[in-house]
């Protein structure tokens, strides 16, 4: 991806004046390259297009529909859950991805500042990435029941409330706690990936801040941060991916309810597809994501490049 | 089912037909009605070897119905010398599968829809009047519910197979206690020994939350019972904006203070059966399963509640069922044979059985069970059949639509509700499902 | 690094129990997973505020609910699906995606910048989006109701990730290599095979965990493609038929949760030291 980009009448310039050598080259990235376009435009591409159509038509489940337009879109705009759904999709992904960020770089710098135990912590503090969505959720869902809850019980010995705490059932609290759902499965991913890449800065840079001066935390905003930033890029970018996409965790523990508290786009968009049929309002509403995710995630790639380039370069 | 046909004699309505002949099968096979009599006369019409026949339907909550259904689904087979698949998934998946099959064209050859989905999906449905009114002929004419969600335009898009009702169930012991004698009759009263129970440590329970069956049954009869619906007669103009439907807000909004208990936003239909066999709910409104799960295993609960009608409002008494109706998909390549499978186990010989093993869990499709003993046996159990003739279709005043299911998919009745509770104002709360409504029905 | 000086209780304070807490929270989930699948009914359903709630531990453990799981549902059957469907969409996305990853990172031809963009940007294409649509192509293929349904679609998120990863895998090892070999005489594809893949193998590995686990994990294309009951995997098994609307279900709802979280946790517990320093590589890239 550090290739630089060019445009398609370059591109076929090169191609004229290319040597033998060259195009061997090419045929040869084109052989390789081959298995994964017939894969990603068979299952993806096409589907993508078909979907991008189904979007501007009125199709409904069992026909094909007559395209409308920009109707779909137009409709969703105006609809109050669409609007709540995006509401809740953009707070949900941003107080997520910060607070895994938050909690995943405080163990991160933990467990680097610890002795032993380092092999063993890290890997049964993977087992929430690792473990299947449904599976884990719907332990949360049992221990959030308002009837039976384990987390209550805890509070209420510690003395901490003294009323239960409805977590599935205020709209404030229960979108806090399907993120908090979230940050629980998703920090182990980012603690791990920051502590691998703490683990690659070499102590003489600590040890040269020292020195002049810098306490602990002075040392992590001058020293750390900034060479952990292409790492924390990276993980940042995976997480808002599929945080913004985020659709299990919802499905599983509220439906979207009570009164679309926490319904996000995708689980929204799922409903209006497969449970009113509306197969074309539905694709409407996935594909609403999409540009914002892309802008999202073409932001971050170009900083990650921008970083790089701008780091040393390890390797070749 | 040799034992129970003995039984049924008295209550027997229906002739036995043994007019076929041998020449009546090969055409019988066409004409269905007299399918259970070729299947008796053990000569069934020759399927190719190795035919399959999937049906899905939803994992019931009284499992002595499915493992009977299942037994009859194999004598089916082994009968007609062809295998039948019976899947069962929980509920809100239902729908899901449904539209991907469509969408996919392959899958079950017949799926056990709820509600009105048979309007929603109807371009993936067969044309199934023959059966239904085979059935209804037979069975003296379904009732108004049943047939409002499975007959679609001119025909039937799918076979009636139950109503499920829901009524409220309640703790008869905490009541006496409370100094009631008898379960309340209205809204209004209900919300005052609600205060009473709930003061006593033993609120009222009510699920508030997205899920398919229970937050329906409370909230659409509710409105209805306060004079408010969806739409008018014409099935354009959306009604829903009156005085009554705000009072029923408030008075629900009123009634979770006082007396429900607040855990209700976030159940689902499983929450309040355990919460009523675990004590900490006194009433609820529910289907008989907690009953019978009582009766298995919380015996003391079973013994302690009993079951009461809807409460009234000035507009009368009202219920939301979930229908259950068999729908065989257009793209099955054994559609004959799913209408034969449908009209053996819709035949009296062997629904009997399976709706006296559901204990009336479910109610019958048509009317002529409406005298089954099975209903006064335990009385307990009798509010659930009478519910049926109060019971009102989704999108009234209109007629039965794709819409109406577009708008309790999307639960803008119950949010309505919900969304009072959780603290905007009733006025607002209305407001927001009218403009809902007003897209699903103006489009 | 010495972030945390000074005296012992300090390392208390500030390292052990944080940690100790973060950890116990993190793991707790599955412990409870383990203590209801193993709770008899008649003690699960006492509601919290109760005196006799003992959440912590059963003193009457039971079996029952895995007997359940093994005796009424086809639980072992879709252990098997998953099993398969995950380990032949990993095989098929690795083998694209350490292609293309090779290309891209290591050729140099007219758009690859462009194409590795475009290709890591399918991966960003809604699910929810592409079901139906890829339903459609699921029935124009015939793959309905087969298990290939599933092995042919996961690759379309697997392969943008296997690819992404080992691209940056592969910049990390030096052109050096491969130009020695060529000058040793070996063909481009020999110095590809036989020199770059097994130096990349830590990146494939943890590619291939990756691809896995995100396999097993994967719901929406498992409930809606597959339609017959022997065919489901753990993740929708376990949600389509354990969850009974009306009744109680979460012995066996936890007991099928826990077994279907084993294997890859087994897996992981393996390659967890590959995944970490794969994913240095690929983040320094």
């Amino acid at each position: 991806m550090v290739e630089p980009r060019s445009g398609l009448g370059a591109a076929f310039a090169r191609l004229r004046s290319a040597s033998a050598t060259e195009r061997r080259e090419w045929r040869f990235a084109f052989v390789l390259l081959l298995p994964a376009m017939i894969m990603i435009g068979t299952f993806v591409a096409y589907p993508f297009v078909r979907g991008i159509w189904l979007s501007l038509s009125d199709t409904v489940v069992g026909s094909e529909g007559q395209f409308v337009g920009l109707h779909n879109f137009e409709k969703l705009w105006n609809d109050s859950i669409f609007r709540r759904a995006a509401q809740n999709t953009v707070f949900y992904t941003a107080a997520a991805t910060i607070l895994k960020l938050a909690v995943g770089m405080v163990v991160a710098l933990m467990l680097n500042n610890l002795m032993g135990f380092k092999r063993i912590l890290r890997a049964s503090m993977l087992l929430p990435w690792i473990v299947p969505t449904v599976l884990s959720t719907l332990a949360w869902k049992w221990m959030l029941d308002p009837t039976f809850s384990i987390v209550n019980w805890v509070l209420f010995q510690l003395g901490l409330i003294r009323f239960r705490v409805d977590w599935l059932g205020g709209p404030v609290m229960a979108l806090w706690s399907v993120i908090l759902v979230n940050v629980w499965r998703g920090t182990p991913f980012f603690a791990i990936t920051l502590l691998a890449g703490l683990q690659t800065i070499s102590p003489e840079v600590y040890e040269a801040a020292s020195i002049d001066g810098a306490n602990a935390w002075q040392r992590f905003w001058t020293v750390t941060w900034p060479l952990l930033m292409p790492v924390t890029m990276v993980v940042m970018l995976f997480s808002v991916i599929q945080t913004f996409a985020d659709f299990q965790l919802v499905y599983i523990l509220t439906g979207g309810g009570p009164a679309n508290s926490t319904h996000l786009l995708a689980t929204y968009a799922y409903q209006i597809g497969v449970a009113t049929g509306k197969l074309g309002e539905g694709a409407a509403g996935s594909l609403a994501m999409f540009p914002v995710l892309f802008l999202i995630v073409l932001f971050q790639l170009w900083y990650i490049r921008r970083t790089d380039s701008g780091s040393p370069k390890r390797g070749a | 089912m040799g034992t129970n046909r003995k039984r049924s004699t008295r209550w027997d309505l229906m002739p036995r037909r043994r007019f076929l002949t041998g020449a009546a099968v090969a055409a019988g096979a066409a004409t269905l009605s007299g399918l259970p009599e070729i299947v008796r006369a053990g000569q069934a019409p020759a399927y190719p070897k190795g035919t399959k026949l999937h049906l899905l339907t939803r994992i019931n909550f009284i499992p002595a119905g499915d493992t009977l259904f299942i037994q009859q689904a194999e004598e089916f087979g082994k009968q007609m010398g062809v295998e039948v698949q019976i899947e069962r998934i929980g509920e809100n998946d239902i729908t899901t599968r449904s539209t991907a099959a469509i969408v996919a064209q392959n899958g079950p050859d017949i799926i056990m829809m709820q509600n009105n989905f048979p309007h929603l999906l109807a371009n993936g449905c067969a044309d199934v009047s023959d059966v239904a009114e085979a059935i209804g002929k037979e069975q003296g004419a379904y009732w108004d519910l049943s047939r409002a969600n499975a007959f679609v335009g001119k025909q039937w898009l799918a076979v009636p197979y139950g109503v499920l009702s829901n009524t409220m169930n309640y703790r008869e012991d905490w009541l006496k206690e409370a100094g009631f004698s008898k379960f309340p009759d209205t809204y209004e009263e209900l919300r005052v020994v609600g205060k009473k129970l709930k003061s006593m440590g033993h609120p009222v329970g009510q699920c508030f939350g997205h899920s398919v069956n229970d937050p329906n049954s409370w909230c659409y009869p509710f409105m209805w019972a306060y004079g408010g619906f969806e739409v008018e007669k014409d099935g354009k103009k959306v009604a829903i904006d009156k005085k009554g439907t705000l009072e029923a807000i408030k008075l629900n909004t009123a009634m979770w203070k006082d007396c429900f208990d607040e855990g209700g936003l976030s159940w689902d239909d499983a929450s309040n059966n355990r919460a009523f066999l675990a004590g900490s709910i006194s009433v609820t409104n529910n289907g008989a399963s907690i009953y019978f799960v009582g009766k298995e295993k919380f015996p003391d609960v079973a013994k302690a509640m009993n079951h009461a009608p809807n409460p009234r409002g000035p507009a009368g008494r009202f219920y939301h069922m979930a229908t259950h109706s068999s729908a065989v998909m257009k793209y099955s390549k054994n559609q004959k044979l799913a209408k034969e499978f449908i009209r053996w186990y819709m035949d009296k010989k062997q629904y009997e059985p399976w709706f006296v093993a559901m204990s009336s869990y479910m109610i019958p499709p048509t009317k002529v069970w409406f005298d089954h003993p099975a209903w006064t046996k335990d009385p307990k159990l009798t509010p659930f059949r009478d519910s049926i003739k109060d019971a009102r279709h989704l999108g009234y005043a209109g007629p039965p639509s794709a819409k109406a299911s577009e708008a309790l998919a999307k639960y803008i009745i119950v949010d309505m509700f919900a969304k009072a509770i959780q603290g905007t104002s009733p006025e607002e709360s209305l407001a927001w499902a009218n403009g809902q409504l007003k897209q699903i029905y103006g489009a | 690094m010495a972030m945390v000086a000074g005296g012992r209780w300090k390392r208390w304070v500030c390292l052990y129990l944080p940690l100790g807490a973060f950890v116990v929270i993190t793991l707790f989930p599955f412990y409870y997973m383990a203590v209801t699948s193993v709770r008899p009914d008649r003690e699960m359903y006492i509601p919290w505020n109760r005196a006799n709630f003992a959440p912590f531990w059963t003193l009457k453990p039971t079996l029952e609910h895995f007997a359940y799981l093994f005796r009424e549902t086809l639980f072992v059957r879709w252990l098997l699906n998953t099993m398969i469907i995950s380990t032949l969409s990993t095989a098929i996305s690795l083998f694209c995606g350490l292609l293309a990853a090779y290309a891209l990172a290591r050729l140099r031809f007219p758009m690859g910048g462009t194409l590795g963009t475009s290709i890591f940007v399918t991966y960003l294409v809604p699910q929810t989006l592409l079901f139906i649509p890829l339903g459609e192509v699921i029935r124009n293929f015939h793959l309905g109701d087969s298990l290939w349904a599933l092995i042919l679609t996961y690759p379309t998120f697997l392969i943008p990730f296997c690819t992404w990863l080992m691209m940056g895998y592969f910049r990390t090892i030096p052109k050096e290599l491969e130009e020695c070999a060529q000058i040793d005489g070996a063909t481009r594809i020999q110095a590809m095979i036989r020199i770059v893949f097994p130096v990349a193998m830590p990146g494939i590995l943890s590619a291939a965990i990756f691809a896995f686990t995100h396999a097993w994990n994967e719901f929406i294309y498992a409930l809606v493609f597959l339609s017959s009951a022997t065919q489901k995997t753990v993740p929708v098994g376990v949600v389509s038929e354990l969850v009974r609307g009306d009744t109680f279900f979460w012995g066996p709802l936890m007991a099928g949760a826990l077994l279907g979280s084993i294997p890859v946790a087994f897996i992981y517990s393996f390659f967890v030291e590959n995944y970490v320093s794969a994913m240095t590589g690929a983040v320094k890239g």
